[in-house]
């Protein structure tokens, strides 16, 4: 099996820069009318599932979700640094 | 970020036990519901009188305010931190990106409580405000949560 090779710093800007940026509204209304499709909706309702059986109470969540973030900083590349108010950076790989 | 040091549950039990009007929005949220997202920050939605009281309750985790509660009124935001960071809105109505204008009042009137520890319980907005919530910021990373929240919405159904 091949190691992992973390990705650039200069890829995760790349990245981070795509997420952040704003969306228009004639964007959001068109992202907001495409209904969910049905293989999109069972695979987020697996994965509220799995996460709501796993931890079921919002306390035992949090714990978890702290626990992840910590667990994602330290496999990033050490000269990245997520900038300020970064709220979100991606869905949790969580080892299903 | 030495995110082990830092008592989450003290933090919250602390706002809940200042009267503060403070909703938790953000990822976080998603997560307090159900939904595994990764998050660096608290984000909160506060009552446009109850900075200070808000401030004075997250104190004993030294977290300090980027602004006067005074400046955080004309503009709208203001961030408190020190290993954490707590982004805090403050306003009495924020535009979607789309133009809906969503009102705290309104919000706060359909919470939800979160028991998150003993005599800690957490206020959300209600699932269909959580995601008027998110077309604040109107990134696509926003859109995806609302794709989530809808799942989610439909599972509690």
């Amino acid at each position: 099996m091949k190691p992992l090779v973390p990705p650039t710093p200069a890829a995760l800007e790349t990245v981070r820069a795509l997420a952040e940026r704003q969306l228009s509204p004639e964007e959001i209304r068109a992202a907001l009318a495409r209904p969910i499709g049905e293989a999109e909706e069972e695979e987020s309702r697996a994965l509220i599932g799995w996460f709501r059986r796993r931890y079921p109470t919002p306390a035992e969540r949090l714990t978890y979700a702290r626990r992840a973030y910590r667990r994602w900083r330290a496999a990033l590349p050490t000269a990245v640094t997520p900038p300020p108010g970064a709220a979100t950076a991606d869905r949790l790989s969580h080892g299903r | 970020m030495q995110g082990s040091e830092f008592d989450e549950a003290e933090f919250f039990r602390g706002i809940a036990a200042s009267g503060a009007r403070a909703l938790l929005i953000g990822r976080r949220a998603l997560v307090a519901l159900g939904i595994p997202v990764l998050t660096a920050d608290y984000d909160f939605w506060l009552h446009i009188d109850d900075i200070a009281a808000f401030n004075a309750a997250v104190e004993p985790h030294g977290l300090l305010p980027s602004r006067t509660p005074e400046e955080a009124r004309n503009r709208g935001r203001y961030v408190l931190e020190n290993d954490e960071r707590v982004d805090v809105l403050v306003a009495r109505t924020v535009p979607t990106v789309d133009g809906v204008r969503v009102a705290f009042d309104d919000v706060w009137s359909r919470r939800r409580g979160l028991d998150v520890a003993p005599a800690a319980t957490l206020a959300v907005p209600h699932i269909d405000d959580l995601i008027l919530t998110k077309r604040f910021g109107g990134r696509p990373k926003d859109l995806e949560d609302i794709r989530l929240l809808e799942a989610l919405r439909k599972e509690d159904a």
